[in-house]
């Protein structure tokens, strides 16, 4: 009978061990994962810096905004004359024939939404998470910026997109999102930078630069209200940034692109890179050792001579920015023009320190000059405009109208932000893209000034619509 | 002893007294002896006068003795297994009596899921074999000993190494990115299918006492969430009641390769070299190349070694380097065992050894083994067992599938030129490192690399468990088990300096993997097993408890100084990793047997699983079964026809799962994202797969209908079954919207479906009392058809070592061939012309179909051009009986499958690069005159058709019919074991893989190169070949 009770005792204890789902509830313990991470504060600084690496994707600063922003415009063209099979999207960006299958499209659509959903999983779980209120509001910031930056990226290339503010943890949860009205994109992109630039820090310690200043969040807003048309507030939040001092104008044009200068007063925001065959070194410009000397590698970025000749005469930017010819690895010449911005001197193929500036003070001036002159012309607003010219070693403005003014500040920023993915978002903003274009015989269409979305994406959201003209 | 003897003393006075009243008739005196074929004596044998309730039983020795009442009387000898046997007593007074095992018996007990039930009261599909069966054949797991001898079980030995994979699949293929090969439980224990090699190789074949096979969902699904592949009981021999029985096994053998290829000697490669190059350089040296350039014109590819050209002055040297790599290898194995016990305390403990040497130089496997089963009946109602099983192995690798880049010895040995020596003269490997400069392949000495590389596995496993089972009442009896699986295991390979694949040396390069794998396992179940009046119930339910946590450490080590040390420690360690994999599972199941009046009987079960493995959403699975039997031969209007001794009829459904899904797979994983602050890097972290909380289980559906015929007392008996196998829930990895994030995520998607039919017949042809010839045939057909993948009209395609050649998609078998139609040889000008466009195409090279029709070959114009799943596979097993000999016969064979020789490409390449087989120069187009054989390509290095694309040319018929065993045995007479002092003893031969009948022209058609990948089964990268064995063994009882 001992045995019987015994017996009995045993079962119905273990039945109630088993009750617990603990037991079910295992989580790996050699890698990190959902369930062991976002714990603790160095759980979340991980994941914000990881955030902010989604700016390096092909989809977003790396590749696809190069294109979409700059070859599809007079600024740049594709170099490469032989069309084959591997550069068909290539040469939609040449002749503005895009379709849904265009994988740089494709890509910048998956990459910005990668980093929205790094975001997201922050701000899911930062709430609750037990770090310090200080970290917890920075990391938040940061995270709630990047969000916006990304945001106002997907929202003026694709118009409407689907919403999404937090972590989806279904396989099917976005398989019937429907295109959110842009102005509820915008909604999100304010407030999320109203947000952050009350709580991001003003600057930030020697290890920490790179990271988004407060000024770089009212920067991206004025952006945002330049952008909504909202002159005051835009003027408002600009004139924030400039009064703050905590930016300049550098002296050098080129200083602002060296990479013995990787971070200085005259960037807000922008992409960091570091060489040292880690995966961090930046590609945009070739392979060269001396000013002058053989292009051995690397990537090449073509100019168009609409934009060589756009540069007045005596623009110290130009011979910066661009070069005519150079001698390619066999020494031979090559009447080629070609972005010389991102070059530098030694650096291996796509492995150079040299920064992608996103927001730069130069941008904030001519910004706020736009958006006083868009209130009506205002001499103010000219002098902004001279501050940049008279660093390019150019005369004052002559333009003395709010006509004229716009389009001095129209061929300002081409020429002061010339391959810096500024182009397309600019003459689409003022709504100068189809004339422009259409005026230097490049054949765009209304339409144009969103892309089109990705099939990919249509086939496995049926709720998506495709945008007009396309 | 002495409480035995007082046993058969009171059983001697009892049938004293029962006799007594009919002395004094015309009483006969009869004595004689029972044994059974091998001339073991049997003891216990019921044997009574027919019509009357007196008689005897045998003694421990076999033999009995009784008084009859008359001579005229029958004597009926019957013994539980055994078929009975009847004897008229006439004028003798000395009957002997074989009693034969009924294999079939319907009153066997057949080993199911948390228990046993007799094989008549099954409603399920459950195939049972015993030990008997797979122990003849010589091999080093249960797994290959199964091969064609239980019909639904398609088992293929992918690689014929020493202790090599096979692939086990119950009813097909049932998952695409899940586990395939069904659940193992040995003695009540679901073992982890894990460990390096054959993880079967840990069980000794020759402790097993029986296997069972369930197929069915209503057999499987008290199995949960981890029944849909099958199950695969094994049962280990128990001590029986009695004297001491200890036994000696050994056997001893020699291993050949099965076959060999017929490769090109020296002047036929010569030739093969000289055509080869000289129409590559035709087609690739530009409008001016002509055959009489010299080397020095031609680049690199097209050259010809100086010594080949002149055709009537090789090279002296001829090798046959099968000869080089392939040997005769011995096979030995050695086992002892003792069984016995008392009502109180049995036993049954062995040792065994077990050492085959593989037919490829420097490789082996060896196994020592040892088991202690206990079982203790500890109180009347209390009875306790303990299983031990402490297994070592340790096996020898040898590089054998793959490119010769990959040091694969087979494709080292049969690429390399003949005029190649071993040695060079001054006692260096010869190889063809020298050659690549004249258009040779670097071929690394296969000699040179079995020699020097090292590879070796060892694998400790202790399987134990214990268990006690009392009964609380009668029938009601509640059994708990505690059981632990220790599995430990590692592998170490160094490759040593001096050994390259090309002339350049680097440095040693060596890693070491050890893993521990250690699974725990409590069992608490109850049984009530009762019948009143016509109604009997059988009722199980159960609460258990699992979890397995796998270890492994990864080390790798590089810049070896020298290569003193062939291991990790010589050099310095590069790299690393350790990973811990966990599993957790907690089960609640039930079972319900129920039988009225022996006729109708109904099977009801259900298991509800909760697994670590599933998302946190979707934690716990049910899967319920039932099924139904009904046993006509019961019902008096065909009981009474006397012609069935079984007819039953049974269908069942029901629900299984597979989790073999990986661990954590629900689980996003974080992996590193760097980025750039303060101008240093910075570590940064992002998640890199998606979160699916409600990833589960992939579900099996199952349904069964069979039907089970005995007549003739017995002697004829078939089974046959239609299944249908709907998989669905199939885990894939799914294209979701980039706007999530990720553009994949793991979901239950997919749906597949197996369904075929099985018989199997056997019978007793001839059962004289000195001849007797029992036979068995078992067939299967099965159809795999994929039926929904993650979305429409994907193509998920799969690299089994050459490329994307194997396909899954919708409405086809799984891991279909994928490739080119080869329509033959474009022998005349206007097949060229009139063919659809072939780029480069000239006369002599491969003729592809245009199936799109658009008069182009593209790569559109692939198409589906095989299945490596075969249509039908059977096994045919015959077993003669004279006497004191008998010969056994086993063969098995698959139907309707096609393998892509992967080796084709290089030793039936037509390409005048690596060697080729013989026929390859008697057959290939040499010009519009000399065609060849009018179905053979010319011979070109680098056409400019490319005819080494996958087309059909490169697969085969993959059927074949094998002579998979034959064992004489001879059991030694009575008189003679007696005088050894043994009970019983018996010499027996044995050939296994006698021969093989089949068209493939490789060296066999089962290997397989991506082992249990189903998705890229079928393909034949030069891989280990199966040997063929001859053992001598003796089996010895005392």
């Amino acid at each position: 009978m001992k045995a019987k009770s015994l017996f009995l005792s045993l079962f119905s204890l273990l039945i109630l061990a088993g009750c617990q789902d603990d037991f079910l509830a295992l989580s790996p313990e050699t890698d990190r994962n959902t369930v062991n991470f976002y714990k603790t504060a160095a759980d979340f600084n991980n994941a914000v810096v990881g955030t902010y690496a989604s700016l390096k994707l092909g989809g977003t600063y790396n590749t696809s905004l190069y294109w979409m922003g700059e070859v599809s415009t007079d600024n740049t063209n594709y170099g490469v004359t032989t069309r084959q099979a591997v550069n068909v999207d290539n040469f939609q960006f040449i002749d503005h024939s895009y379709t849904s299958l265009n994988d740089i499209i494709y890509a910048a659509w998956r990459d910005h939404y990668r980093g929205i959903s790094r975001a997201n999983a922050i701000l899911s779980r930062i709430e609750t998470a037990g770090i310090p209120d200080n970290l917890k509001a920075q990391y938040r910031g940061e995270a709630q910026f990047l969000r916006a930056l990304l945001y106002f990226n997907l929202v003026r290339l694709y118009g409407d997109v689907p919403l999404v503010t937090t972590e989806i943890t279904e396989a099917d949860g976005a398989s019937s999102l429907t295109r959110t009205p842009s102005a509820e994109v915008y909604n999100l992109i304010i407030s999320d930078l109203q947000s952050a630039e009350q709580v991001l820090p003003v600057t930030y310690g020697s290890t920490d630069v790179g990271r988004a200043p407060q000024g770089a969040a009212k920067a991206l807003l004025g952006k945002v209200y330049l952008t909504r048309k909202e002159w005051d507030k835009a003027a408002t939040k600009l004139k924030e940034v400039i009064t703050s001092g905590r930016f300049q104008l550098l002296p050098k044009y080129a200083d602002v692109f060296s990479f013995a200068t990787p971070t200085n007063a005259e960037i807000l925001f922008n992409v960091q890179y570091k060489s040292g065959n880690t995966g961090q070194g930046s590609g945009f410009g070739p392979v060269q050792a001396s000013e002058g000397a053989r292009i051995t590698g690397g990537s090449m970025r073509y100019v168009t001579a609409d934009m060589e000749a756009a540069y007045e005469t005596g623009d110290l930017r130009k011979s910066f920015s661009m070069k005519s010819s150079y001698l390619d690895a066999t020494g031979q010449l090559v009447t080629q023009r070609y972005v010389s911005k991102y070059v530098q001197f030694g650096a291996l193929a796509g492995d150079s320190d040299i920064d992608f500036p996103v927001i730069r003070y130069a941008d904030v001036l001519l910004m706020y000059a736009e958006a006083l002159n868009e209130v009506g012309f205002n001499p103010e607003a000219v002098t902004y405009l001279n501050q940049v010219r008279q660093r390019a070693g150019l005369a004052a403005t002559t333009a003395t109208t709010q006509s004229s003014f716009r389009l001095a500040i129209e061929q300002e920023r081409r020429v002061e932000f010339a391959f810096e993915n500024h182009r397309w978002f600019d003459l689409v903003r003022t709504g100068r893209y189809i004339t422009v274009m259409n005026a230097k015989g490049l054949t765009v269409q209304d339409f144009h000034t969103l892309y089109l979305i990705p099939q990919r994406e249509m086939d496995l959201n049926r709720s998506l619509t495709q945008n007009p003209g396309y | 002893m002495r409480s035995l003897k007082l046993y058969f003393k009171k059983i001697g006075l009892l049938l004293l007294a029962s006799t007594w009243p009919v002395l004094g008739w015309a009483q006969v005196n009869i004595s004689g002896k029972v044994t059974e074929e091998n001339g073991q004596p049997l003891p216990g044998v019921t044997i009574i006068e027919k019509g009357s309730t007196s008689g005897t039983t045998t003694q421990t020795d076999g033999t009995y003795s009784l008084k009859a009442t008359s001579s005229q009387s029958v004597l009926v000898f019957s013994f539980v297994g055994y078929t009975s046997e009847e004897r008229a007593i006439g004028n003798r007074s000395n009957i002997n009596v074989i009693l034969l095992p009924d294999t079939k018996q319907l009153g066997e007990v057949v080993v199911v899921g948390y228990g046993t039930q007799q094989k008549k009261d099954l409603t399920g599909s459950v195939a049972s074999i015993s030990a008997k069966e797979l122990q003849r054949i010589p091999v080093s797991g249960l797994d290959q000993a199964l091969q064609g001898q239980v019909p639904g079980l398609q088992i293929s030995t992918t690689s014929g190494a020493p202790g090599g994979n096979t692939n086990i699949l119950v009813r097909g293929i049932g998952s695409v990115s899940g586990g395939v090969e069904p659940l193992f439980v040995v003695d009540g224990f679901p073992i982890n299918n894990s460990g390096v090699g054959n993880p079967l190789n840990t069980i000794n074949p020759a402790d097993i006492e029986s296997i069972e096979i369930l197929k069915d969902a209503s057999a499987t699904a008290i199995y949960g969430s981890r029944g849909s592949n099958g199950v695969i009981i094994v049962t280990t021999k128990r001590g029986k009641t009695g004297q001491a029985q200890i036994t000696v096994d050994a056997y001893v053998g020699m291993q050949e390769p099965a076959r060999l290829l017929k490769m090109m000697n020296t002047r036929q490669f010569a030739e093969f070299v000289i055509e080869g190059h000289n129409n590559g350089w035709l087609d690739n040296g530009g409008p001016n190349a002509k055959i009489t350039d010299p080397n020095s014109v031609r680049s690199a590819s097209y050259r010809i070694p100086e010594a080949w050209q002149d055709l009537n002055n090789l090279p002296k040297v001829d090798t046959d380097w099968q000869d080089v790599i392939f040997r005769n290898a011995p096979i030995q194995n050695y086992q002892v065992s003792a069984t016995g016990g008392t009502e109180k305390l049995r036993y049954a403990i062995s040792g065994g050894y077990f050492n085959q040497k593989g037919i490829l130089i420097s490789s082996g496997f060896e196994r020592y083994s040892a088991r202690l089963n206990l079982d203790g009946q500890l109180t009347k109602r209390l009875k306790v067992s303990m299983n031990l099983a402490p297994t070592y192995t340790s096996t020898d690798n040898v590089p054998s599938t793959g490119h010769y880049g990959d040091y694969n010895i087979v494709a080292e040995a049969l690429s390399m030129p003949p005029m190649i020596p071993v040695y060079n003269p001054d006692g260096s490997y010869g190889n063809t490192f020298d050659l690549t400069n004249v258009g040779m392949g670097a071929i690394a000495n296969p000699l040179k690399t079995a020699n020097e590389y090292k590879s070796t596995n060892a694998q400790f496993r202790m399987l134990g468990n214990v268990f006690g089972e009392y009964e609380l009442a009668t029938g009601l009896k509640l059994k708990v088990s505690v059981g632990t699986d220790f599995n430990y295991y590692n592998t170490n390979t160094f490759k040593p300096s001096t050994l390259s694949g090309s002339a350049s040396l680097s440095p040693a390069t060596s890693s070491i993997v050890n893993t521990s794998d250690v699974n725990w396992l409590n069992e608490n179940t109850i049984n009530y097993r009762r019948s009143f009046g016509n109604h009997s119930f059988d009722a199980l339910a159960g609460f258990t408890i699992q979890k397995s946590t796998t270890t492994a450490t990864t080390t790798a080590a590089t810049n070896f100084a020298d290569d003193l040390l062939e291991n990790i420690n010589g050099g310095q360690i590069t790299g690393g990793s350790y990973t811990v994999g966990q599993w957790s599972l907690l089960s609640y199941l039930g079972r319900v047997n129920y039988a009225y009046n022996d006729r109708y009987l109904l099977t009801a079960t259900i298991r509800t699983d909760g697994s670590s493995r599933f998302g946190s959403a979707n934690r716990w699975g049910t899967f319920p079964s039932f099924s139904a039997g009904w046993r006509l031969s019961e019902e008096p209007f065909l009981k009474n026809l006397n012609l069935f001794d079984d007819f039953k009829i049974r269908a069942g459904y029901g629900f299984s799962g597979n989790n073999a899904i990986g661990n954590y797979r629900y689980l996003g994983l974080l992996s590193a994202t760097n980025y750039v602050l303060g101008n240093t890097q910075v570590p940064g972290l992002a998640q890199g797969s998606f979160t699916n909380n409600q990833l589960g289980w992939e579900t099996s559906k199952q349904i069964d209908i069979g039907v089970d015929l005995a007549f003739f007392n017995s002697r004829l008996q078939f089974t046959g079954d239609y299944y249908n196998r709907r998989n669905t829930d199939m885990l894939l990895n799914k294209a979701i919207p980039a706007v999530t994030g990720y553009t994949t995520a793991w979901v239950n998607i997919g749906e597949l479906e197996n369904k075929g039919v099985e018989l199997a017949l056997s019978g007793k042809p001839i059962a004289n009392r000195d001849f007797q010839w029992t036979s068995s045939f078992n067939v299967t057909f099965n159809r795999n058809k994929v039926l929904r993948l993650g979305s429409e009209g994907e193509q998920l395609f799969s690299d089994g070592g050459r490329g994307d050649v194997s396909i899954t998609q919708v409405g086809q078998p799984i891991g279909s061939f994928f490739g080119h139609v080869a329509e033959g040889v474009f022998l005349t000008q206007e097949q060229l012309s009139t063919h659809a466009k072939q780029n480069g195409a000239k006369l002599g090279d491969l003729m592809y179909k245009d199936v799109d029709g658009n008069g182009t070959i593209t790569d559109a114009d692939r198409t589906i051009i095989g299945n490596p799943q075969p249509r039908a596979f059977y096994g045919f097993n015959n077993t003669f009986s004279y006497k004191n000999w008998s010969l056994s016969v086993l063969l098995n064979g698959v139907q309707g499958r096609d393998v892509f020789w992967a080796g084709a490409v290089f030793v039936r390449g037509y390409h005048g690069v690596q060697n080729n087989l013989s026929e390859v120069i008697d057959n290939y187009w040499k010009s519009p005159t000399e065609p060849g054989d009018g179905k053979s390509p010319r011979i070109i290095r680098g056409a400019l058709n490319n005819n080494l694309r996958y087309s059909s040319f490169f697969n085969f018929d993959g059927s074949y019919l094998r002579v998979r065993n034959v064992t004489l045995n001879y059991n030694l007479p009575q008189g003679l074991s007696k005088r050894l002092g043994m009970q019983t003893g018996r010499v027996y031969l044995t050939s296994n893989n006698l021969f093989t009948f089949t068209k493939y022209p490789g060296y066999d058609p089962e290997i397989s190169n991506s082992g249990d990948n189903m998705l890229a089964a079928g393909i034949d990268y030069l891989g280990y070949p199966p040997a063929r064995t001859f053992t001598l063994g003796l089996s010895l009882t005392f």
